[in-house]
């Protein structure tokens, strides 16, 4: 085994695959940064680029690229508020507001250190967890399946806002993104669901154009109210050294980015529940590391743990989402799906074999992730100088540049004009949230697992009528929600009582 | 601002998640289940949070999200807000009108000439920058398809 695990390396390392991983680098680095381009897309567009690969060259052109889509898109999303993939959306809320405060290099060094550990822990659990992690995979049918996505929205919804109030706009805000996830027709039963006959609806709202207005629509208004840069009036500084500075902050709450890594794992493992999950669980189990409210407070002002929990998480998903793709063919995600097809125009067939006979091509693609992040990130850390320069030019100059590249990257999702609208229907929806003091987080947590909750709760209530909600596994997980959402609340109680005490 | 905004998201909700769980009672059990339990919570979520606004309990609910800049005037920050707004719909309004690759460098144009007040030169090589970069990235790299306007 160890013989395979440097045999792969080796085979990484040879020049045609190497050359192919620094074209796939290349590539992902861009569709990474422009907002709207999706990793899963380019992934399909490249597929039949590697019909004349061998199968590592073909890995490494394929996972080169994928794998550094979430790094890049961390930067767009810390820059400039607007997510740069549909998985760095998280990012957002405390990189950005670091960028604000002329912290940019900082919150850019810690999101890209933090991706490279999270890169690292994926591939390490793709590695080591092959062989152990069948029966984990087993055990979960669909009713404990729709438990996790339960979980996941009482985690950010109960996290996301202060006080009761503040839990209950954290959960309407998430009952909301459920509720808008059901425009469309419905998968069991063929109706049409909130279209409004138009066809454009029939197949649901896209998830780009929703994340680019709720999120990048309020940040470009605040910016134009403003008048000034990104980071306002504040002094650009020695910005390479706030970089090194980020870098110091994941070693500084190390632990929580390796947890927030294997959340990330986690979550890829599980077919189904997508890469854009694991993002704000783990942002939710960042805040929730928070020791005090006064300390959860300052989650969304800027807080650099905020930065660190997504970064991580998105990019260990990645080792996380082969591990079923690789050893049952069961792919954990859509570009997961895409990349099984690649698998077999290569002449390739996941499963057992790929644990036996072609090990050395298993071991192969855990280093590419590897390889793939680290040369991304050290060519980031040499231009983060000039990325964070770009938030002290002025808003006026960069207003009309975002613009169109929101308003392209929207309309590409289904090339309809519709895209756009939708794009202006979320972003008053998000100018409203933030004028109100919603947390945008769940509605896009709500939005993202709709399907797959409605999908999961469909079976579960179909093929176990109520008995579903009696399996140990969804009791645990029940209890874990309650839990979840009655912690902050106790925390809270907790500190009064303290204070009242010291008064 | 804080209270009117969360007025109005919270009777919009309303009145969506009412006329959700309406039109999800006259579907098959299949289709109508998760609208139904996911729109009747939303709906009594939202009167609580209408019911709170309106009976004036206010304590403060900050939210783990970015605060939109409140140290200038309201009335400017209206005034800034609505112009912002007209510039995207405007924009929208030229691709629809003219398509992408007219619309990009027009608006690029426009921009930095009415809202940036920039000279003429400055406005048309930055133009010609994005559009060039619009081209080769979208148009010549990625081939994506787009459509001509309504007018040419």
């Amino acid at each position: 085994m160890i013989e395979a695990f440097f045999e792969g390396l080796l085979l990484v390392l040879q020049w045609k695959a190497f050359a192919f991983m620094l074209l796939g680098i290349l590539l992902g680095f861009w569709v990474g940064l422009l907002p709207g381009l999706g990793g899963t897309t380019t992934l399909a567009l490249m597929l039949p680029f590697i019909y004349a690969m061998q199968p590592i060259e073909g890995f490494a052109f394929l996972l080169g690229m994928h794998a550094v889509v979430a790094t890049t898109g961390d930067i767009t999303s810390v820059l400039f508020g607007v997510p740069g993939e549909g998985t760095t959306a998280a990012t957002i809320l405390d990189g950005h507001a670091m960028a604000k405060q002329g912290e940019a290099g900082r919150a850019l060094g810690a999101v890209l250190t933090s991706s490279l550990v999270g890169a690292i822990v994926g591939a390490v659990a793709l590695a080591l967890a092959v062989p152990v992690v069948r029966p984990l995979v087993l055990s979960f049918g669909s009713p404990e399946l729709f438990m996790i996505a339960i979980v996941g929205l009482a985690f950010i919804a109960s996290l996301s806002a202060e006080g009761a109030r503040g839990m209950l706009r954290g959960f309407l805000a998430g009952g909301l993104g459920l509720l808008v996830a059901t425009v469309g027709q419905d998968p069991q039963a063929g109706v049409a669901r909130f279209t409004f006959d138009s066809l454009y609806l029939w197949g649901g709202l896209d998830l780009v154009p929703v994340l680019v207005g709720i999120f990048a629509i309020p940040e470009i208004i605040d910016l134009a109210v403003r008048g000034t840069s990104i980071a306002g009036e504040l002094p650009a500084g020695r910005l390479s050294k706030g970089a090194f500075e980020g870098v110091k902050d994941t070693f500084r709450h190390f632990w929580l980015t390796i947890r927030c890594s294997l959340i990330g794992t986690f979550i890829g493992i599980m077919p189904g529940i997508g890469g854009a999950v694991s993002q704000w669980l783990a942002y939710g189990h960042a805040a929730q590391s928070a020791r005090t409210p006064e300390e959860r407070k300052r989650f969304g002002q800027g807080d650099v743990r905020g930065v660190l929990g997504p970064g991580a998480a998105n990019n260990s998903k990645e080792g996380g989402a082969l591990i079923p793709t690789v050893a049952f063919g069961v792919p954990g995600s859509s570009s997961m799906a895409i990349l099984l097809g690649g698998f077999f125009l290569m002449g390739l067939v996941p499963g057992p074999d790929m644990l036996t006979k072609h090990l050395t091509v298993t071991f192969s693609m855990v280093w590419t992730i590897v390889l793939a992040n680290v040369i991304t990130v050290a060519a980031c850390f040499l231009f983060l100088n000039h990325l964070a320069r770009l938030t002290s030019v002025r808003g006026q100059l960069l207003i009309p540049v975002i613009l169109v590249l929101i308003f392209v990257g929207s309309y590409t999702s289904n090339s309809h004009y519709g895209d756009i609208l939708v794009m202006f229907v979320f972003g008053a929806v998000g100018y409203l949230m933030v004028i109100g003091g919603w947390p945008r987080a769940p509605f896009v947590l709500g939005l993202v697992l709709g399907k797959i909750a409605e999908n999961y709760l469909y079976i579960s209530v179909a093929r176990y009528e109520a008995a579903w909600l009696t399996r140990p596994i969804v009791l645990v997980l029940l209890a874990l929600a309650v839990g979840v959402v009655l912690y902050p609340l106790i925390q809270s109680r907790r500190a009064r009582s303290r204070k009242a005490q010291h008064a | 601002m804080h209270n009117r905004a969360s007025l109005i998201l919270g009777v919009a909700i309303m009145i969506c998640s009412g006329w959700a769980v309406y039109a999800a009672s006259g579907w098959p059990w299949k289709a109508a289940l998760f609208p139904m339990v996911i729109g009747i919570p939303v709906f009594c979520m939202a009167a609580a949070e209408v019911a709170w606004v309106l009976l004036g309990k206010n304590p403060a609910a900050r939210a783990m999200d970015f605060q939109i800049s409140s140290d200038l005037p309201e009335g400017l920050v209206i005034r800034r807000t609505l112009l912002a707004a007209a510039w995207m719909l405007g924009f929208f309004a030229v691709i629809v009108l003219v398509g992408f690759p007219v619309a990009v460098p027009l608006f690029v144009f426009l921009y930095l000439r009415l809202q940036g007040r920039e000279g003429w030169l400055f406005s048309a090589i930055f133009s010609a920058i994005v559009w060039a970069l619009f081209y080769a990235i979208f148009k010549w790299l990625l081939n994506l398809p787009f459509p001509a306007g309504w007018l040419f």
